[in-house]
């Protein structure tokens, strides 16, 4: 029986001059190659920005000295408590703004600008305990917002270097999957007719099938990514229109909640009751979903308070927020609409970020988004077993393939075991050490670099299975670390209903699982060592893009 | 409501639309069968799919409703196509009849 | 020299589409994000819109230059969509 699977690569040239590349071919090879360049950075940014649909249960899991949150307090009452305590912290700070507790999140995360020497702009930050108002006393860890910053910004580098490179990488992500899908448009015409490789084709298989069923998914997490830091990436319009401080206030406006200290009056005043503030916009939003406070000049007579809409229950970041004033507690303005462009955008950045999903949709979100990593993966590993059958020697491969076979390794093996080591690290380091949260990721580093020079000195294969192994093993043995340094152990959480711990604790045995059916599959796979069939081909020039003049 | 059903009604839909392509009727069934049926197939899927829209949209209205139908039929899209892939292995692998 | 004109003349071509890729692709996006602002709508949607297209744009564009038949035509097509949204651009910089 015929094989139906497109392969315009394999057709014969004509003779004389080889003939342009058809469409299909060149987009084939523009897969490869932009896929291969930036193959580990988008695995990474993948399979830490997938494991971030859960970074706030994540950082709960990490902070165990919090105790597990029941229900969510009355966001009114914590809201004044912790103002009460940034005024007495931060005197005089031109804006500062609180995140208050929801279903998710069982701390207040509130960050100051200080007011500083003019031309000097100072952030300070703390966690806060909703029930007293001080500063959360539990270990100093970054928690599950480590994966989520690394995810667009890496670490170790400048914040507006690391975006940049997300930026560059998820543009060849976009173009990646554009040219995959006219590459294979046959599978989009009819869905279930593709004919399914048998035996040997599996990593294709894989790729194609997590490709496929992924695909709103992943065009959409792409461009709604870049969407994300689109100001950054393509600022020549806002450059060109954008002139007076009027026209900036009135575009901010459109994307943010945060609303912008203006000049103070230099007259003391207190502020009114944020209490009352809040409980006013429960009453338009509903108990449990008031997502931000923002002061601006507090203490000052002309203070200005922002109480804006949690994220819950509507696909969409644009700001909606109820503006009082500061000493009377006067409602200024209701903000509920923005144009429609920077609707869509709203609603392309929420989608990003699906903070609004209920936990049933945030699992959907995980899923889909582990095979768009798995993609990725089986992306880079096609790379090398389709090039392992035409080396001219099996034995010695080129420098090229060399180096692709152990990043690969330590890309996908060893990010895995460096995820768990960060969260080994968060319970293994003790409690008072200087530095405590930086080391944490330091260890992340050094774990992933140890890894790597593993990769580089071991054969290939037994590199893989050694390292699917250790992640298992880290992986499995998370949840009995948990249990014999914390007081809040699987057993314990299961019987408390604890979901944020016991659902960790479950998730890092599923992982494992995975970790473990990966290594026994590549210790089974047998590589057909096959000798290349045209041996005077220069290994060096098997680029795609030539693939149709062999 | 909860999203079982709309999650049974996509992995339904997807597995009517399967068999309405020529292929999985000669791969699994061994034979075609009639265009009725097989245009039956193809609505009881859409339909399926359709409902399934219709449910999460009605319980949780357009935005929601629409982020939570795609999760949902490319998870079962997933199950389905996944279930395919293994079935054509296990087939691969066994002794020609 | 005749190697290297040689290896010049096979390489060429590709790396000529790289960088029409890579940076008249990002011309094309960024002239295109200025361009809507010709389109009758307010100022700040108006920006919106063309960052929020800029990277469909910018996508198309690399789409293009590997498509074309030759490098020269990758640069012809990018130059001949630039033409008019150069002249959008003009009017509102």
């Amino acid at each position: 029986m015929g094989n139906p699977r497109v392969k315009t690569d394999r057709k014969p040239p004509p003779a004389g001059r080889p003939a342009a590349p058809g469409i299909r071919q060149s987009m084939s090879g523009l897969h490869t190659w932009v896929g291969l360049l930036l193959g580990w950075v988008l695995y990474a940014m993948f399979l830490t920005g997938t494991v971030a649909y859960f970074k706030d249960e994540l950082s709960q899991w990490m902070r165990p000295e919090l105790p597990h949150q029941t229900e969510v307090p009355d966001q009114a009452l914590v809201a004044q408590r912790v103002a009460d305590a940034l005024v007495a912290i931060a005197p005089g700070s031109p804006q500062w703004s609180l995140r208050l507790p929801d279903a998710r999140n069982n701390s207040v995360y509130a960050f100051w600008r200080t007011a500083a020497a003019p031309g000097q702009r100072g952030f300070g930050e703390a966690s806060f305990d909703p029930a007293t108002g001080r500063k959360v006393t539990s270990r100093e860890t970054m928690g599950g917002d480590f994966f989520y910053r690394f995810h667009f910004q890496f670490h170790y580098m400048p914040v507006i270097w690391g975006r940049w490179i997300a930026g560059v990488a998820a543009m060849f992500m976009l173009v990646a999957i554009v040219s995959g899908v006219i590459t294979h448009k046959k599978i989009f015409v009819d869905f279930f007719t593709f004919r399914w490789g048998k035996g040997q084709r599996s990593w294709l298989d894989a790729h194609n099938a997590l490709s496929v069923f992924g695909l709103p998914f992943h065009a959409m997490i792409t461009y709604s990514g870049l969407v994300t830091l689109m100001a950054l990436y393509m600022p020549w319009g806002e450059q060109a229109a954008i002139r007076t401080p009027a026209e900036r206030q009135q575009l901010t406006a459109e994307l943010s909640a945060f609303i912008q200290p203006g000049k103070p009056s230099g007259e003391t005043a207190p502020l009114a009751s944020i209490e009352d503030m809040v409980r006013h916009a429960q009453e338009r939003w509903g108990r449990d979903n008031v997502g931000r406070v923002t002061v601006t000049h507090a203490g000052d007579a002309a203070a200005r308070v922002a109480v804006a809409r949690g994220e819950a229950g509507r696909v969409s970041m644009s700001p909606q927020y109820m503006e009082f004033e500061g000493p009377t507690g006067r409602l200024l303005a209701v903000h509920e609409g923005v144009g429609a462009a920077a609707e869509t955008r709203g609603v392309l950045y929420a989608l990003h970020l699906g903070r609004f999903s209920d936990s049933v949709t945030r699992w959907l979100y995980f899923l889909v988004s582990l095979a768009g990593t798995a993609m990725v993966g089986t992306g880079l590993v096609m790379w090398t077993v389709k090039r392992r059958q035409k080396l001219a020697d099996p034995e010695r491969p080129h420098v090229g393939f060399r180096l692709v076979e152990r990043l690969n390794i330590a890309g996908i093996a060893g990010l895995s075991i460096a995820m768990a080591a960060f969260l080994w690290a968060n319970r293994l380091l003790p409690q008072g050490m200087a530095d405590r949260a930086s080391w944490e990721i330091h260890g992340f580093f050094i774990v992933w670099a140890l890894t790597l020079a593993h990769a580089a000195l071991r054969p290939a294969r037994t590199a893989w299975i050694e390292q699917l192994w250790t992640a298992a093993a880290l992986l499995a043995l998370l949840p009995v670390l948990n249990a014999a340094t914390t007081r809040r152990p699987l057993w314990h959480s299961l019987a408390e209903g604890d979901w944020v711990f016991a659902g960790t604790d479950l998730l890092c045995w599923g992982l494992a699982g995975l970790h473990a059916v990966l290594a026994i599959r590549t210790a089974r796979h047998q590589p057909r060592l096959r000798p290349a069939r045209k041996p005077d081909r220069d290994p060096m020039a098997g680029a795609a893009l030539r693939k149709g003049e062999a | 409501m909860s999203h079982l059903p709309p999650l049974l009604l996509a992995l339904a839909g997807f597995t009517a639309l399967a068999f309405a392509t020529d292929r999985q009727q000669h791969d699994l069934l061994g034979r075609p069968l009639p265009p009725s049926a097989t245009r039956a197939l193809r609505i009881a899927g859409a339909a399926a799919l359709l409902l399934a829209l219709g449910a999460l949209v009605a319980w949780k209205g357009w935005g929601l409703g629409l982020v939570m139908f795609s999760g949902h039929a490319s998870l079962a899209a997933g199950v389905v196509l996944g279930a395919l892939i293994l079935r054509a292995r296990a087939a691969a692998r066994a002794p020609k009849r | 020299m005749t190697a290297v004109a040689g290896w010049i003349r096979g390489i060429g071509p590709l790396v000529s589409r790289i960088v029409a890729a890579l940076f008249g692709g990002y011309a094309l996006a960024a002239l295109a994000s200025v361009a809507v602002l010709a389109l009758p709508m307010s100022k700040p949607q108006a920006v919106l819109t063309g960052m929020l297209a800029s990277f469909a744009v910018y996508a198309g564009a690399v789409i293009w230059v590997f498509a074309a038949r030759s490098a020269r035509r990758a640069w012809t097509g990018l130059l001949v969509v630039a033409a008019p949204l150069l002249l959008a651009a003009w009017s509102v910089w």
